[in-house]
C-alpha cells in the first residue's frame, strides 16, 4: 500500500505542494485578504478549491521560540471512516492506498463529512450539482505510476511517496539516528487504525494543529442500514441549502465586482 | 559563487547571513537539508525569524545594517583566540605582505581621504616593495606593518561586548555563534558562507562581502570542497547576464568598459593588464590582451582589423557613473531621451520610487519587452495621474517567457545549463534574442541613410542565420551566437597549448581560452564562456550534456552535467584546497590532488596546470596571494563599520556616520531625496522577499494561485511596537519615511523582536517589495520609502536599512 510521510524538521513552508495540487488538479484560485490564519496562512481552511493547505504555528517548545509548518489533507484510512459510512459507496479505499471518490454514485449526503475523525471532506455549496471533494492522494498519478503531485514538487523531500511499511521504516530510523530533534512517534501509524498520509514533527502534534484524541482504533459505521433513507432527505435539504448559498455569494460576487469595475 | 549548490552539502557549518535561502532559494533549500541530515549545522543570522531561521540550529538576530561589526567581531574572537589555519594564511593569504609607512586608520578613517571628493587616495595603501618590485612579507607574521599585525590591531576594537552593542545581538548567542564558525580552522571542519541581497544592499555592501571573506580565509575555509563565498543570485540568469557584461561598467568576461583613458587599444591594455616581477605568479588576468582583441574580433569580424586597432574605437567610452540611482536622477533632469527596458519593472523595483516614477514621465518614448503589462509599462496611467499629462510614448513589446525559447541560463554556481523550447511562442510574443536582432537589423538600416559616426554599427558582426531582412517567423538561431560567444579561429594557427604545439584550421571552434590569442587570429564573445560549444554540431554543445556521474572524488561535482566557466572548474581557487605537494587539506573530500608519479591533477579542473609548488594558487591577482588586506576598494582596505544613512543610533565604533565615500546624493541633488532623522521617524525598515513572489511581481501577481497564497502587501512588526502603537494583527497600517508613504496590513509576530543597542531599545519592521499598482494582486510598494543612496563601490542602492514610523491607519481597516 502507497502512502505519504510528512516531516516537519524538513517543511520550509514554501507552499509549491499548496500550488502544484491546484495546478495538477486543476483548482481554482480562491479569493483572499492578508492572510486568513495564524502566519502566512492562507486560504482560511481546506475547501472545494483546497485540498491540502500548510499551516504557520509559532511555537514554543523548551524554551525555544520556532515556527513550525504543518500540512493538512485527506490522511487516507486504511479503514476510513468515510467510507464505511457512506451508504452507497461513493468512497473507496483503494488497494493502492489512496481513498477515492465516486462522484457519480454520490447521493450528496454528507455523511462521511461527518464521520471523518480529521474533518476532511468538503461539499460544494456552491454548485447546482455539487460533489465531496479532498485530496486523491492524486490517485489517477499513481495509477499511472507516478508520485502525487504535492510529493513531486517538495523541493526538501519533506513529503516522500513509498510503501507504507518502507516509510514507516524510515520514519522509526530518521526518529531513532536523531531522538533529541524529533518526537517519538508517528503521527498516522496507529491513528484511526493506521493511515496513509503519516507525519513526523520535532515538536508536539498538537503545537502544529493535529487533534491528538483521535483513536487508535478504526472508526466504522455500520449502520447503513437504518440510515439508508435519511440521505434522500438530507439530499433534499442540502439542495435547498445549496440553492441559498449560490444566491448569497452570487450577491457577494456582485458585489465585489462593482467595487473593483470603480477601482480599476 | 567560488563553489556550488549541490557542494553545500559538504559543509559541516554553513552560515546563513545576508541571504534567505530557505524562501528565496526554496529548491537550493534541498541541499542544506542533506548538508544538515549529515550532521552540518545552520547557522542563521538576520534581523528577523524566517523560514531560513526556523530550518537552522542556530538563530542569532541583529540589526539591519551592522554586518561588519558582527563579523568583525568573529575576526576578532578568531584572531584572540588563535582559531586560524596559520598555514593556509601563510602560504595563501597576503597576512606576510607589508604594507607602505603612509597606511593609517584613526577614528573610522583610513589614510589618504578627501573630505571635498569623498574619495580616497588608496596610494597609501599599497605594499611596501623590495628591489625587485616585489612585496616585502614577514613570515614570522611580527612586523609591526605587516598586513597580520595591522589587522589584529584594526578587528581588536570589535569585542564581543561592543559587537552587541552596535548589532544588537544577544551575547550569549553571538558568542555561541563565534565558537561554532570559528570551529572549522581545523583542516578537516569547512563552513560554508551562503549570502545575498541582504548583503550587497547596503551603503557597504561591498564591505560586508570583504569581512566574510577574510574570516573565511583565516579559517583556511576558501577552495575546499563545502567551503568557499558563495552568493545566491536572486535572478535565474542573473550569473548569465553579468557574464556577458550586462553591469555598466563591463565588457562580456569581466572586462573593464573603456574609459576616456582608453585612446587607444594600447592605451587599454596597459591600463588593464596587471603585471608581477614574480615567476611563481600566475597573474592569470596578464591574458587580458587576448581575451579584449579575441571579443572585438567576434564584434566587429572582419572590419576589426590591426590596422584600426580592431575597431577599439567602435566601442563607446564610458564617461559617467551609469549604475541605477545615477540614471535615474539623471533621467529625472530631462537629459535622458528614451529607455529600453527588458524584463525590468523601475516603478516598483527601484529605490525611491516616487521620485523614478516622476523621472519616467520625462521621457520622449519607453519600450517595454515584457511577458506581462508591468506597473512600469503603465507608469503613464498609475494611480493618481491623468494620462493626458503624460507625453512620454509608450510601446509594450510581448516577449516570450523562458519556455517558449531556446537557450542557456547560468546559475549561481557558474554552471551554464542549455534549456530547449517547450512550447511555440503564444501569440505575438517573441524572443528577447528576435526583438534584438529585429531592433539591430532596423538601426543599421537607419544608419545606411547616413547619420554621426555610423561605423559602430554598420561595421557590427552580425549574422544569425535568419537572413538580413525581419522576419517575424524566422528566429535568429541562437546555436550560432552560443558559438560565437565560445570562439573560433578565423584563420590557420598554431598555438601553444600548456606545453604542447596544436594546430587548428580556419573556422575552428576554440577548444578552451588558452587557445585565444591577441593578434586577431581569434574571436571569443566572453572568454570565461570559451569551452562551452568547441565544435559546430549540437553534439558538441557542453551546455547540454547531462550525464549524472560524479568525478573520482564523489564529491558531488558532477562534471559532465552541463558545463561550468571557467573551463568546467566547479569549485575555484581549488589550489588553495592542497598543501605545497599537492596533498588535500582535507583528504575525506579532497577537491584537487597533485599525482606525483603520473605528473598530474587528479579531480576537479584545477586552478591551472602547473605542478603545486610552481605558482600560487590565487592565479587572479597579480601577487598570486589571496587579499586579506585589500588596496582597490573605495572605501578602505579593511572593513569598518559605519551606520546605514538613516540610523536610529550614532556610531559606537567611531565618529565616521556613514561611509564616507559613498555619494550623498541627498546633497548633490536635493529635489525629491530627503533623508529622515530619527527623532520623526525612530523604527528601522526594511524590505524583502517571500517565496510566494517574485521580484517586482509582474509574473507572481498575475497568477492567480500565487495571489491566492500573498494577496495583499504586509509589514511585519513585533508585538512591543504593536502594543505601543494599539496595532493589532490584520489592522491597515501607514508606514511612512521622509520620502513617502505607503498602506500595509500588520503582521504582528514574536519573529520581530526589538534591540537592545547601547541601552537605547530600537525597532525594527519588514516590509515585502513585490507589490504595485498594475496586476491582479495589488498594493504600495514598500520602495516608496526607500532612498537614493548606494554602495561606495558598486552603487547597488540602500534598500535593507531606512528610517521609518508605523501607525494605525485612520478609518480602519480597508
Amino acid at each position: 500500500m502507497k502512502a505519504l510521510l510528512i516531516d516537519s524538521t524538513r517543511c520550509i513552508g514554501c507552499r509549491a505542494c499548496q500550488v502544484a495540487c491546484k495546478e495538477w488538479n486543476e483548482l481554482n484560485a480562491e479569493q483572499t485578504t492578508f492572510f486568513s490564519g495564524k502566519g502566512y496562512q492562507n486560504p482560511p481552511d481546506l475547501s472545494p478549491n483546497t485540498w491540502t493547505l500548510i499551516t504557520y504555528n509559532e511555537v514554543e517548545v523548551n524554551n525555544r521560540f520556532d515556527w513550525v509548518f504543518g500540512k493538512l489533507q485527506c490522511f487516507h484510512c486504511n479503514t476510513p471512516a468515510c467510507a464505511t459510512a457512506c451508504p452507497v459507496g461513493a468512497l473507496e479505499k483503494t488497494e493502492a492506498g489512496p481513498v477515492v471518490y465516486h462522484a457519480s454514485i454520490c447521493l450528496g449526503c454528507r455523511y462521511c463529512q461527518l464521520a471523518c475523525p480529521f474533518k476532511v471532506p468538503r461539499f460544494e455549496w456552491n454548485k447546482i450539482i455539487p460533489e465531496i471533494t479532498k485530496c486523491t492522494m492524486c490517485a489517477d498519478r499513481i495509477n499511472a505510476g507516478l508520485e502525487p503531485a504535492c510529493a513531486k514538487v517538495c523541493s526538501t523531500d519533506a513529503i516522500v511517496f513509498g510503501e507504507r511499511e518502507e516509510l514507516i521504516a524510515e520514519a522509526e530510523e530518521r526518529i531513532s539516528k536523531n531522538p533529541t530533534l524529533y518526537v517519538h512517534h508517528i503521527y498516522g501509524k496507529e491513528e484511526a487504525g493506521g493511515t496513509c498520509v503519516m507525519h513526523i514533527s520535532n515538536v508536539p502534534f498538537k503545537e502544529i494543529g493535529f487533534d491528538t484524541k483521535i483513536p487508535m482504533n478504526p472508526i466504522v459505521y455500520n449502520s447503513s442500514h437504518a440510515m439508508k433513507p435519511i440521505p434522500y432527505v438530507l439530499t433534499g435539504l442540502g439542495l435547498v441549502l445549496g440553492g441559498v448559498s449560490w444566491v448569497v455569494n452570487r450577491k457577494k460576487e456582485l458585489e465585489k465586482e462593482t467595487k473593483m469595475g470603480k477601482e480599476g | 559563487m567560488t563553489n556550488h549548490w549541490i557542494d553545500i552539502i559538504n559543509a559541516d557549518v554553513a552560515m546563513v547571513m545576508g541571504s534567505n535561502i530557505v524562501e528565496n532559494h526554496p529548491i537550493a533549500s534541498k541541499w542544506l537539508t542533506r548538508a544538515k541530515e549529515r550532521g552540518a549545522v545552520i547557522i542563521n543570522c538576520d534581523p528577523r525569524y524566517t523560514r531560513t531561521s526556523s530550518f537552522a540550529d542556530i538563530y542569532c538576530k541583529f540589526r539591519s545594517g551592522t554586518d561588519i561589526a558582527f563579523v568583525n567581531g568573529i575576526i576578532n574572537y578568531a584572531l584572540e583566540n588563535n582559531f586560524i589555519n596559520k598555514d593556509y594564511v601563510l602560504d595563501k593569504t597576503n597576512a606576510s605582505f607589508l604594507i607602505s609607512e603612509k597606511y593609517s586608520f584613526n577614528d573610522g578613517l583610513f589614510s589618504g581621504y578627501d573630505s571635498g571628493t569623498r574619495a580616497y587616495d588608496k596610494t597609501n595603501w599599497a605594499y611596501e616593495l623590495d628591489g625587485n618590485g616585489l612585496p616585502k612579507k614577514d613570515l614570522s607574521l611580527q612586523h609591526p606593518r605587516c598586513v597580520y599585525q595591522l589587522m589584529k590591531k584594526h578587528f581588536n576594537r570589535y569585542d564581543i561586548d561592543s559587537v552587541c552593542r552596535v548589532t544588537g545581538a544577544p551575547k550569549d548567542v553571538y558568542e555561541k555563534v563565534c565558537r561554532t564558525f570559528t570551529s572549522t580552522w581545523v583542516p578537516n571542519r569547512v563552513a560554508t558562507w551562503l549570502y545575498a541581497m541582504g548583503t550587497t544592499q547596503h551603503t557597504h555592501g561591498t564591505q560586508n562581502i570583504r569581512s566574510y571573506s577574510i574570516l573565511q580565509l583565516l579559517l583556511g575555509n576558501v577552495g575546499l570542497a563545502g567551503g568557499g563565498i558563495n552568493a545566491l543570485r536572486g535572478e535565474s540568469n542573473v550569473q548569465g547576464s553579468t557574464d556577458m557584461g550586462l553591469l555598466f561598467h563591463l565588457l562580456p568576461g569581466y572586462l573593464a568598459s573603456p574609459t576616456k583613458a582608453d585612446q587607444t587599444l594600447d592605451d587599454y591594455k596597459k591600463n588593464n593588464t596587471p603585471k608581477t616581477n614574480d615567476p611563481k605568479s600566475a597573474n592569470w588576468w596578464g591574458n587580458y590582451p587576448k581575451y579584449i582583441t579575441s571579443l572585438l574580433k567576434a564584434w566587429y569580424g572582419n572590419n576589426a582589423r590591426a590596422d584600426n586597432d580592431f575597431g577599439f574605437n567602435f566601442l563607446p567610452k564610458r564617461s559617467a557613473d551609469y549604475s541605477h540611482i545615477s540614471l535615474f536622477e539623471t533621467m529625472y533632469s530631462g537629459k535622458i531621451k528614451g529607455l529600453f527596458l527588458f524584463g525590468q519593472n523601475p516603478a516598483v523595483g527601484g529605490p525611491n520610487s516616487n521620485k523614478e516614477r516622476k523621472a519616467l514621465e520625462k521621457l520622449e518614448w519607453m519600450v517595454a519587452v515584457d511577458i506581462f503589462e508591468t506597473d512600469t509599462s503603465v507608469f503613464w496611467k498609475r494611480p493618481g495621474i491623468d494620462p493626458a499629462d503624460i507625453k512620454t510614448e509608450v510601446f509594450l513589446l510581448p516577449a516570450c517567457s523562458s519556455i517558449e525559447k531556446e537557450g542557456s541560463v547560468s546559475n549561481s554556481g557558474r554552471w551554464v545549463q542549455w534549456r530547449y523550447k517547450a512550447i511555440e511562442p503564444i501569440s505575438e510574443s517573441r524572443s528577447d534574442l528576435w526583438i534584438l536582432d529585429a531592433l539591430h537589423k532596423s538601426v543599421k538600416k537607419e544608419y545606411a541613410a547616413g547619420g554621426t559616426y555610423r561605423e559602430p554599427i554598420l561595421n557590427l558582426n552580425w549574422d544569425y542565420g535568419n537572413g538580413n531582412e525581419i522576419d517575424f517567423h524566422k528566429e535568429p538561431d541562437v546555436h550560432l551566437v552560443a558559438r560565437e560567444i565560445n570562439g573560433k579561429f578565423i584563420q590557420d594557427k598554431e598555438v601553444m597549448i600548456l606545453k604542447d604545439l596544436k594546430s587548428f584550421k580556419k573556422g575552428d571552434q576554440a577548444p578552451s581560452f588558452a587557445a585565444l590569442q591577441d593578434d586577431g587570429s581569434t574571436s571569443c564573445g566572453s572568454w570565461i564562456y570559451c569551452g562551452s560549444y568547441p565544435g559546430h554540431t549540437h553534439e558538441k554543445n557542453n551546455m547540454a550534456r547531462r550525464k549524472k556521474k560524479d568525478a573520482i572524488n564523489n564529491i558531488g561535482l558532477y562534471p559532465e552535467w552541463s558545463w561550468a566557466w571557467p573551463v568546467n572548474r566547479r569549485i575555484i581557487y581549488n589550489r588553495a584546497s592542497v598543501d605545497i605537494n599537492g596533498n588535500p587539506l582535507d583528504p575525506k573530500r579532497w577537491v584537487v590532488r597533485w599525482n606525483a608519479i603520473a605528473k598530474k591533477w587528479e579531480g576537479d579542473v584545477p586552478d591551472g596546470p602547473w605542478p603545486p609548488d610552481e605558482k600560487y594558487p590565487f592565479i587572479m591577482k597579480p601577487d598570486g596571494h589571496a587579499w586579506l588586506f585589500a588596496a582597490n576598494l573605495n572605501d578602505g582596505p579593511l572593513p569598518e563599520h559605519y551606520e546605514p544613512l538613516e540610523s536610529p543610533v550614532d556610531n559606537y565604533m567611531s565618529n565616521q556616520q556613514v561611509n564616507p565615500a559613498v555619494k550623498l546624493w541627498h546633497k548633490v541633488n536635493p529635489e525629491g531625496n530627503p533623508i529622515g532623522d530619527s527623532t520623526m521617524y525612530p523604527i528601522i525598515g526594511t524590505t524583502y522577499r517571500v517565496s510566494e513572489h517574485w521580484q517586482a511581481g509582474a509574473m507572481t501577481r498575475n497568477i492567480p494561485w500565487l495571489a491566492e497564497l500573498v494577496p495583499d502587501v504586509f509589514v511585519e512588526l513585533g508585538f512591543d511596537l504593536a502594543d505601543q502603537k494599539r496595532i493589532k494583527n490584520g489592522d491597515k497600517v501607514v508606514v511612512k519615511t521622509a520620502r513617502g508613504s505607503m498602506d500595509a496590513y500588520a503582521l504582528v509576530t514574536r519573529r520581530f523582536q526589538p534591540f537592545q543597542l547601547n541601552g537605547k531599545v530600537v525597532h525594527e519592521v519588514g516590509i515585502i517589495w513585490h507589490f504595485g499598482y498594475s496586476g491582479l494582486a495589488r498594493g504600495d510598494s514598500a520602495n516608496m520609502l526607500t532612498s537614493h543612496v548606494g554602495d561606495a563601490n558598486t552603487m547597488i542602492p540602500e534598500y535593507k536599512a531606512f528610517l521609518c514610523d508605523v501607525n494605525r491607519k485612520e478609518g480602519g481597516v480597508v
